[in-house]
């Protein structure tokens, strides 16, 4: 917008030069050219090309040039038709009055065309804006109307997708039976499930459907909420939490932190030994949450601790499987909320994921 | 026999869960749509409802405020949806729990009994939640019989939690019941009264279970 403006500006002045020479120029030649017919057409003749000079160039320029171009006509009829030519002084007092006329007339003149050429301006300005304004707005409603139909596709989606998964957990409840093949069919389901989610997560996260929706929270239910879908992964670890007492009341989207937090903890608790600790501390300091999660794992190779937020990215440990996808969700869910995340190698070893939150913290709190 | 009307237009969903119910000794009866589960539940007065909040046409929510207006009958929501708003939605307008889909069948059995039980009122002043005792009449609250020192904000609190043990109540219950005088935001306030309230009842006893977006659950572990 900024260097838009400021080139219009200068075009705008350039144009208004131009239109103050062509009025010297004009001028000119009605002078000279009425100057070569004088003795058949007489200095009345004259006077009326010059009015006819400043109406046209009123319906074009600006008021300056045209109010310069209505003096300068005067003074230059006074000069060089009226007698005695070539002074200003007039001797007729007949003459006298007529050039009062044209000053009055030619002044007038320039003003009311430029008048009437500035409300045209300002009509069609209008119409303009007005253009603009509505193809701003259709194109507002498109957006909107296709992100709707965006979410409603997701749903819809997601509704098919999981109503299999949901007849199968639920089929097999009801088989309970200690058949080995049910157990590979029940692991098998929570893959795929997890797959499900973690594609869809993805879709959302790429569709900009996340609208953080804040609220006064504890971290400790966060957290909670977080490693709830994990409990089969932390049957056999533990999970380590601390500096949670120290901290107050935070206004965040829980659930968009919670799902990011799932994602970082399933994580570590697949690239880790099994038994291994996962551990996550928590500090706020000048309205920043900082969330860590460090695992006992093998760590993140030399120069990937980018990488490893990317799309389909895969550890060198690939027996760990996946979808490669719950890393890059968990920053697409971070950033929605306007917070980052980072990974690094913790010094004794294993993985450190870091998120960074702004946040805002209850005057209330205990 | 408890009855129970399925309302889901998967058939394959209806068939499952009605095998899962009938093996509880739940009597079935499944309706495709809202309008023919309204006309089962008119005609046969079940002891529990199972929507689905995602039906054609009429959709869970329609249905829902539909049967509220005559009848009481516990209702518990099936739903796919993470949108936490209209779960909310769907327990303010009269939904007693909710499932997500896909649920274990476990989770669902224990919610449709929760529901259940808040049909039988109550005889005497008492409301007990596990080692979790509430005298209403004296307003004191013991747990496992040592008397528990709460403010007046923290015992309605608690009350109201206590009251729907297992059961969800969402934020905005919680507050109109609480807090039924105040017109401003009174969410920080729930959230700080909570806290106090968790650090007094310790983690042996009754949990407040927090659901992001949703609201609160006081379960006796």
């Amino acid at each position: 917008m900024e260097p838009d403006a400021a080139s219009r500006k200068e075009s705008d002045s350039l144009a208004l030069v131009a239109q103050y020479s062509g009025a010297l120029a004009v001028v000119f030649s009605v002078a000279t050219a009425c100057r070569a017919i004088l003795p058949q057409t007489g200095y009345l003749f004259s006077a009326l090309m010059f009015l006819m000079a400043i109406v046209l160039a009123g319906t074009r320029w600006h008021r300056g040039p045209v109010i310069l171009m209505a003096i300068l006509s005067a003074l230059t009829w006074n000069f060089v038709f009226l007698q005695p030519q070539f002074t200003f002084r007039i001797k007729n007092p007949g003459d006298l009055a007529v050039f009062a006329l044209f000053f009055i007339v030619a002044l007038s003149m320039g003003h009311l065309t430029s008048n009437l050429r500035q409300r045209e301006d300002a009509l069609e300005r209008h119409h303009r804006e007005r253009e603009s304004l509505l193809a701003e707005r259709h194109r507002a409603n498109l957006l909107a109307e296709s992100e709707r139909l965006h979410r409603t596709l997701l749903d819809s989606v997601s509704h098919e997708l999981k109503t299999p998964i949901t007849i199968i957990r639920t089929a097999l409840d009801g088989l309970a039976s200690p058949n080995p093949y049910t157990a590979e069919i029940t692991t098998a389901t929570r893959r795929l499930q997890h797959i499900v989610d973690n594609f869809l997560g993805m879709t959302r996260v790429e569709a900009d459907a996340l609208r953080p929706n804040p609220n006064w929270e504890e971290l400790r239910d966060v957290i909670r909420a977080a490693t709830s879908p994990l409990e089969e992964e932390f049957r056999s670890r533990q999970l380590l939490t601390s500096g949670l007492d120290s901290l107050p009341l935070l206004k965040l989207d829980s659930r968009l932190l919670a799902q990011a937090l799932s994602n970082i903890l399933h994580n570590a608790t697949s690239y880790s030994p099994q038994g291994s600790p996962v551990e996550i501390s928590a500090s706020f300091l000048a309205n920043s949450l900082e969330i860590s999660v460090r695992d006992h794992g093998q760590g993140i190779p030399d120069g990937a601790e980018n990488a490893v937020f990317d799309k389909f990215y895969r550890g060198p440990d690939v027996h760990a499987g996946g979808t490669g996808l719950g890393l890059a969700i968990a920053r697409g869910l971070v950033r929605a909320m306007k917070g980052d995340i980072s990974a690094s190698n913790h010094p004794d070893g294993g993985a450190c994921f870091t998120i960074r939150l702004p946040a805002q913290a209850a005057p209330l709190s205990p | 026999m408890n009855k129970v009307v399925i309302i889901d237009d998967e058939p394959q969903v209806r068939r499952l869960l009605s095998m899962v119910l009938k093996a509880r000794n739940y009597e079935v009866h499944e309706a495709e749509d809202g309008p023919s589960g309204l006309q089962h539940i008119a005609f046969l007065r079940p002891d529990a409802v199972l929507l689905d909040l995602g039906l054609p046409a009429m959709d869970g929510l329609s249905v829902l405020k539909r049967l509220r207006e005559w009848s009481e009958v516990p209702v518990l929501i099936l739903s796919v949806r993470d949108e936490e708003a209209l779960k909310v939605e769907a327990l303010e307008a009269g939904a007693d729990d909710y499932v997500t889909k896909p649920f274990g069948t476990a989770e669902l059995l224990a919610r449709l009994a929760v529901i259940q039980r808040r049909r039988f009122t109550r005889q005497h002043p008492e409301i007990t939640a596990g080692t979790l005792t509430l005298n209403l009449l004296h307003h004191e609250a013991s747990l496992a019989g040592d008397r528990l020192k709460l403010t007046p904000t923290e015992f309605s609190l608690l009350h109201a939690l206590a009251e729907h043990a297992g059961r969800i109540v969402t934020f905005g219950q919680i507050i109109r019941r609480v807090w039924p005088a105040q017109l401003s935001d009174q969410s920080e306030a729930l959230r700080v009264h909570i806290s106090h309230l968790r650090r007094k009842l310790g983690t042996t006893g009754p949990q407040i279970i927090n659901e992001p977006g949703i609201g609160y659950r006081l379960i006796d572990s």
